[in-house]
């Protein structure tokens, strides 16, 4: 937005005498009502659909609860939440969780960027390479899932070959799911590859609204294409990298459908043969679904709940300001 | 986009609202049903179920002899449609009329059996007879109430490749490997000499041996009054499974990932435990290997591997008119003609007396007669008793077996280490 | 040496380094798309061939055709279900959420922060147990099996609120409106004169992807729409999935064939959405 598009401001600070007591109420209803109309879809269709569902899942949290035992009801109180504390699945999907999280979302989101401004660029073909870039996000579950378990297979997977290729595990070769490392990189990877295009997508719509004066007006010598981005591009669009940063931050914390996945035996949803690769989410599936516990279950997706809110929070601390508050 | 004025908003608003009332309408509603009740009688029946029963072919000579039933079929997905079922019983509606139960859930949903019809006393009690004990027993819930009717089971036998038994200077004719192995140690000896000889893995999978033991011991996980007994039966299997890793025979594979399906094509092993709705599979991945395979009995006689049933969820709309179709299609005429149209083996004993069963000649797998061999190994099973806690305490252990054979766990504490985790799913149990 | 920073990327022209970055990140992202082709293209035996086959089979219309003609999944009914509650999703969504990020970006009110975090924690809220909770909710209404079931709870969502708030935050310049009202404009007369103009690209970008979002939406449709005949791509891609085994070159056939229409989609759509998003800038 340029300058000169802003009009002088008016002279004269009130606003023109307005006749009749109709108008005079309009005006008010716009200014002081009106806002509440434009947000009011939401909250009421939040109110009708979101809302017992957080009851519901507020009260089971509270109850003894298991499909396999009918027996066993009546109020639970704090309970299900203390055994929480000492179970160490849960601290250990917490762990798996996090290292998981940290691994996809710093590099998905950097890369994002970079990959955002280089189709922020006068290109040939320029819908074909936004086409491509998204290609993965437009890709069901199901299918890339079985492509990526192939991929990391043992005895046969690409993954492997290219390892080999390198001169690694000629011997025997890795098995992707053994260990906590290499299956946080696998899982990481499925996940990076699926998230980095949306989000390219996202920044390369705010980079294009960056008004090319600004670029004009901070004239900074010799600088080349990658000071350009994280000096002056990023900064710019602020607010969308704080929106990214707090979405990956609920979605990786919610990670469920790859290690659901990336599990040999999917349906048991252990994260593994040691849960090395568990997470909450799928902690929550096995609890309620699985081990039909579901006191227990709701007490621990409340856990997850709280855990999103502090590491959202902190996240966009972090992000506001590395980024400078605007 | 270009401006849109108010002229504009109005028309996406009506638009909107238009496609809303349509979508709404368009729906057939699940309940507050009144499609089931045109004309007198008139009953739809929704059956839930995965893969190919056979039904189509018995849905249309069903209606043809009772024209005021309709059957609507829904196949889905394995594990959806039990998750399904699971959903719709906790909310109360929305249940089919019919849902097929495989044996992996059937424990599961036992529990739940007040969600059930009881076919017992729906005049089910005559059916008793007819089935395998152990069927019988595995949807029989813990006060006695019968809610599944048993359609087809697994039987167990050992599929083995010829070709590489004949590389290996091992017997190739069926009834000679049957004798080779009538005890799980001989079955891993045999093992070793196959290993030794050409150097490739012999059997699939750890964990694929230990069910089938764990199966054929008298006690399993549980005894009957739900404690944790893991010292009798599952030690042994626990043994077995581990003895066979020790003795490196095992490929270390997972069944039906695609890195199994792979270990087909690669000879990566020569005996697998089968049960009869795999033989499909080993066609459609291996077709190039017909005539290389072959059955033989499996260890210790006895074994299943899978299973279905049919249940009736109590909260559906149409329970007894639910009920007749399930009892006609566990009749002997029914069940024949599933086994001949999708080869399912019937759980009903006196069945395997049929000709069909008994002279069925596999083509693929050396014609071998598949119906006589699972048959019996179905037969020759004992019943145990499953606790509720079954399934979570086997993935257990499995993961166990699983990190031995990833080499993440040494032998040695391998028992330990089973005994430690199957504890804490018991206990899990209690809190 | 030419000096980047005076002239906005949007001009500058690709250097070969962008078109190997660029080459890069697409092999990347299609590659696993491709193997999905040629799988699907394949007979059964392909999944499991090592050397992976990367060339596709012939077998593509003999696939297409099983998975159409496949009984009780209804599959050409799915696509055309899944593109109704997927348009009339975005549309609700463009709309209302493209409003309510107004009011909470440009509009002064009470409670206006708080109310923001309310949305953004909508987000966080657990959903384990919410197919369940939300399913005995609809069957109060009486919706349950119904395509309005499916598209009802995501007319609004929380994403789109906050993504048109953050963007019409950063886009918008606050003295514009504040001079639109000293010529006394009401509130709509600025969402249809200054905000809408502004927020062309991010409409793309929320439209493409809550269509996306919408259509690829599996947990929910499953629960409302398991065994009715008018499934969506989603169910009826489980459905595929049927038996004691996966057959793959079925499933990913049809993996495929549902991913066509939001490819089809995002091309027809693709030369609007570069057009929106350079008239976006242009305009500054």
């Amino acid at each position: 937005m340029s300058l000169t598009q802003i009009r002088p401001v008016a002279q004269h600070q009130s606003p023109p005498p307005t006749p009749g007591r109709a108008k005079l109420w309009l005006h008010r209803f716009d200014n002081k009502t009106i806002p509440y109309v434009l947000i009011s879809p939401f909250f009421i269709l939040f109110a009708v659909f979101g809302i017992f569902p957080i009851i519901f899942n507020g009260v089971v949290a509270a109850r003894n609860w298991r499909l396999d035992d009918p027996d066993r009801t009546g109020w639970a109180g704090a309970g299900n939440f203390t055994r929480l504390l000492q179970d160490e699945d849960f601290w250990n999907a917490l762990g798996n969780t996090f290292g998981i999280f940290i691994l996809s979302s710093v590099p998905q989101l950097l890369m994002a960027l970079i990959l955002a401004s280089l189709l922020n660029r006068k290109l040939r073909a320029t819908t074909w390479w936004r086409i491509g870039v998204l290609l993965p996000y437009l890709t069901p579950v199901v299918a890339s899932t079985l492509v990526f378990s192939v991929f990391f297979n043992r005895d046969s997977g690409m993954a492997n070959w290219f390892l080999s290729l390198v001169g690694f595990g000629q011997e025997t070769p890795l098995d992707w799911r053994a260990e906590k490392w290499s299956s946080w990189i696998a899982i990481a990877t499925m996940v990076n590859w699926k998230w980095i295009g949306y989000n390219a997508l996202l920044y390369l719509s705010a980079m294009q609204t960056i008004p090319k004066d600004v670029y004009e007006a901070a004239a900074v010598d010799g600088a080349g294409p990658w000071r350009q981005l994280w000096q002056i591009t990023v900064p710019m669009i602020q607010p969308v990298v704080v929106f990214t940063v707090i979405l990956s931050t609920i979605g990786g914390l919610q990670l469920f459908n790859e290690p659901m996945m990336f599990d040999e035996n999917p349906q048991s949803a252990s994260g593994g043969s040691d849960h090395q690769f568990q997470t909450i989410a799928q902690l929550i599936y096995k609890v309620g679904w699985k081990d039909l516990d579901m006191g227990y279950a709701a007490a621990m997706s409340w856990a997850l709940f709280l855990i999103i809110l502090i590491v959202a929070g902190v996240n966009t601390l972090l992000t506001k300001r590395i980024g400078g508050d605007r | 986009m270009e401006r849109l004025g108010r002229r504009g908003f109005l028309t996406v608003a009506a638009a909107l609202a238009a496609t809303l009332v349509v979508s709404g309408c368009s729906g057939e509603k699940l309940e507050g049903d009144s499609s089931n009740n045109k004309g007198a009688g008139a009953v739809t029946l929704k059956v839930n179920f995965w893969g190919d029963m056979g039904l189509d072919q018995l849905k249309a000579k069903y209606e043809a002899a009772h024209p005021n039933v309709k059957i609507v079929l829904n196949s889905g997905e394995y594990n959806a449609q039990h998750e399904d079922l699971q959903k719709k019983l906790i909310a109360g509606s929305g249940v089919p009329d019919i849902s097929a139960v495989d044996e992996g859930f059937i424990i599961q949903f036992r529990s739940q059996a007040d969600k059930f019809v009881n076919y017992l006393d729906k005049g089910g009690a005559e059916f008793e007879s007819r089935y395998l004990p152990w069927k019988w027993k595995q949807s029989l819930s813990t006060d006695g109430k019968q809610i599944g009717l048993g359609t087809d089971v697994g039987g167990l036998a050992i599929a083995y490749r010829t070709d590489l038994f004949q590389k290996a200077g091992l017997p190739t004719d069926r009834e000679a490997v049957s004798k080779l192995w009538t005890t799980w140690d001989d079955f891993i000896n045999v093992g070793k000499r196959y290993t030794e000889k050409t150097g490739k893995k012999f059997v699939d999978s750890g964990t694929n041996m230990f069910n089938p033991v764990l199966a054929q011991q008298p006690a399993g996980f549980y005894n009957e009054q739900e404690q944790l007994t893991m010292d009798g039966g599952p030690k042994v299997a626990f043994d077995t499974s581990i003895k066979a890793i020790q003795a490196g025979i095992s490929a270390n594979l997972v069944s039906f990932q695609p890195g199994w399906d792979q270990g087909f094509k690669k000879d990566q092993f020569a005996v697998l435990p089968c049960p009869a709705w795999m033989l499909g599979h080993i066609q459609k991945t291996a077709p190039d290997q017909k005539g290389k395979w072959d059955i033989a009995t499996v260890p210790g006689g006895g074994g299943n591997w899978g299973g279905s049933f049919w249940t009736v969820p109590a909260a559906g709309k149409n329970v007894d008119a639910a009920v007749d179709f399930v009892k006609w299609l566990v009749q002997p005429e029914q069940q024949i003609e599933v086994f001949k149209t999708v080869g399912n083996l019937p759980s009903q004993p006196a069945l395997y007396k049929d000709p069909a069963v008994l002279n069925f000649k596999h083509e693929f797998m050396n014609n071998a007669p598949t119906g006589q061999i699972f048959a019996s190994t179905a037969e020759n099973l004992k019943p145990q008793f499953l606790g509720k806690k079954n399934g979570p305490t086997r993935v257990a252990v499995e993961n166990v077996i699983t990190r031995v054979q990833q080499g993440k766990l040494k032998p040695e504490d391998a028992w330990a280490e089973a005994v430690k985790e199957a504890e804490k799913v018991a206990k899990s149990a209690q809190n | 040496m030419t000096t980047f920073a005076n002239r906005a990327p949007q001009d500058t022209p690709g250097s070969w380094k962008t078109y190997l970055g660029l080459t890069i990140a697409l092999l990347v992202a299609a590659f696993p798309v491709y193997w999905m082709f040629v799988i699907a293209t394949s007979t059964d035996a392909a999944v499991s061939q090592i050397p992976p086959s990367v060339i596709p089979g012939g077998e593509f219309l003999n696939n297409a055709r099983e998975v159409f003609t496949l009984q009780q999944v209804y599959f050409a009914a799915s696509l055309i279900n899944s593109f109704i509650v997927a348009s009339v999703t975005t549309a609700a969504t463009l709309f209302f959420c493209s409003l309510a990020g107004f009011a909470f970006a440009k509009l002064r009110f009470r409670g206006r922060n708080a109310l923001m975090v309310v949305v953004i924690l909508t987000l966080t809220v657990p959903t384990q147990l919410g197919v369940v909770a939300l399913y005995i909710v609809m069957g109060k209404l009486q919706w349950n099996g119904t395509l309005l079931a499916v598209i009802a709870p995501g007319l609004v969502s929380a994403f789109g609120v906050f993504y048109m708030r953050q963007f019409i935050a950063h886009a918008v310049p606050d003295e514009l409106v504040e001079s639109a009202r000293i010529d006394g404009a009401n509130t709509m007369r600025v969402y249809r004169s200054i905000i809408l103009p502004a927020i062309r690209p991010a409409l793309a970008v929320l439209g493409l992807l809550t269509f996306v979002m919408a259509w690829n939406e599996f947990q929910w449709p499953l629960i409302q729409l398991n065994g009715t005949e008018f499934p969506t791509s989603m169910v009826a891609l489980s459905d595929l999935a049927s038996g004691n085994y996966v057959i793959y070159r079925r499933v990913l056939a049809g993996a495929f064939l549902a991913t066509v229409p939001l490819i089809v989609l995002l091309l027809a759509g693709g030369r609007q959405l570069v057009r929106g998003i350079m008239e976006g800038a242009v305009k500054s």
